[in-house]
């Protein structure tokens, strides 16, 4: 049981917390002017980001499938990432991965 | 069509990755025993499911409120990066819009909005996509966590259905690569992430982040030489 004080003194500083993360740049925007290399930086940032996001939970997840060391998320990730690259369909992507997975462990 | 319109429905495949996780946080509110109104809080005016879901964890074991925040906030400072690139669209906009679109942030808005840069001519233009897309991934999440917290994680375990998340995560990677230099950053942040697992406080994740951006600002200043 979480008690009511201890959660809501948590809350009200993650949200002061997280909207201050949020509006950094946000709300000085007007004062803030970015070099041109620096714009060139941003477009690595979902390259620099989701893998971090994504990798880790695949890799540590521990499957069902023994002859792929029961990693078969972690394939699974890779190989919807090679269709996504072909076909370049969010519904696609995520309908296959779904479908592979949930036939590797039914075989 | 408006660039609100434009903006929502790009980000709606998104969506279907967005739900699972959805009833995955809610159900996870629901188990720790707290209140409708407590859970609700937190995923409205916190509005970040992994964050919201390590804090509920370690709130379950009576961490520390230091060591909760902190664990919650370092999983959010990727925000840091995206708040950067919304800032310059950003120049001049009433400070209620910038407040609403610091606060909407997500890795979704935002990576939706960085795919289709090409296609916006103007910062307003930008900012229109933005706030569609912001109000889909709101909508559809607190509806899929109210769900979840009401009804439990309701999807058959069988279909796997939270492993949608990472999966829409690829989609939106994806299009963002777009030459050797992304694969090359995209291949070293997934395996610092991977060594740098166990870090204290999921701290490994912004890390990771951040050791990646350095290289791709490396791969810039030596391809400028």
């Amino acid at each position: 049981m979480i008690e009511s004080n201890y959660f809501y003194l948590v809350l009200g500083l993650m949200i002061l917390g997280t909207l201050a993360i949020r509006g950094s740049f946000i709300f000085f925007s007007n004062r803030i002017s970015i070099p041109t290399s620096v714009r060139e930086l941003f477009s690595y940032i979902p390259a620099a980001v989701f893998p971090a996001l994504i990798a880790p939970a695949a890799f540590f997840h521990s499957g069902k499938v023994s002859w792929l060391y029961e990693k078969e998320r972690f394939v699974v990730l890779l190989l919807a990432g090679v269709v996504c690259y072909y076909v370049r369909n969010t519904f696609l992507v995520i309908s296959f991965g779904l479908g592979l997975l949930f036939i590797l462990h039914v075989l | 069509m408006s660039q609100f319109k434009k903006g929502f429905r790009a980000v709606f495949p998104i969506v279907s990755g967005i739900v699972p996780f959805g009833l995955v946080a809610g159900s996870v509110f629901y188990e720790a025993q707290l209140s409708f109104t407590q859970s609700l809080a937190m995923n409205l005016a916190v509005y970040a499911g992994a964050a919201q879901m390590a804090a509920v964890n370690l709130m379950k074991s009576h961490s520390a409120v230091l060591v909760v925040v902190l664990t919650g906030l370092i999983i959010n400072m990727r925000f840091l990066l995206y708040s950067l690139v919304m800032s310059t669209h950003l120049k001049g906009s009433h400070p209620f819009i910038k407040f609403i679109c610091a606060f909407t942030l997500t890795d979704q808005s935002y990576a939706t909005m960085a795919n289709h840069q090409n296609t916006l001519k103007t910062d307003q233009d930008a900012v229109q996509f933005y706030l569609g897309t912001a109000a889909c991934m709101m909508f559809f999440w607190q509806l899929s966590f109210i769900a979840g917290f009401a009804f439990g994680n309701f999807a058959p375990e069988a279909l796997s259905l939270d492993f949608a998340v990472p999966l829409s995560f690829v989609a939106l990677l994806i299009p963002a690569i777009k030459s050797k230099s992304y694969v090359f950053i995209a291949i070293l942040s997934a395996s610092l992430s991977v060594l740098l697992h166990d870090m204290p406080f999921r701290s490994g994740l912004i890390t990771s982040a951040c050791l990646a951006i350095g290289a791709a600002w490396f791969i810039i200043k030596r391809s400028r030489a």
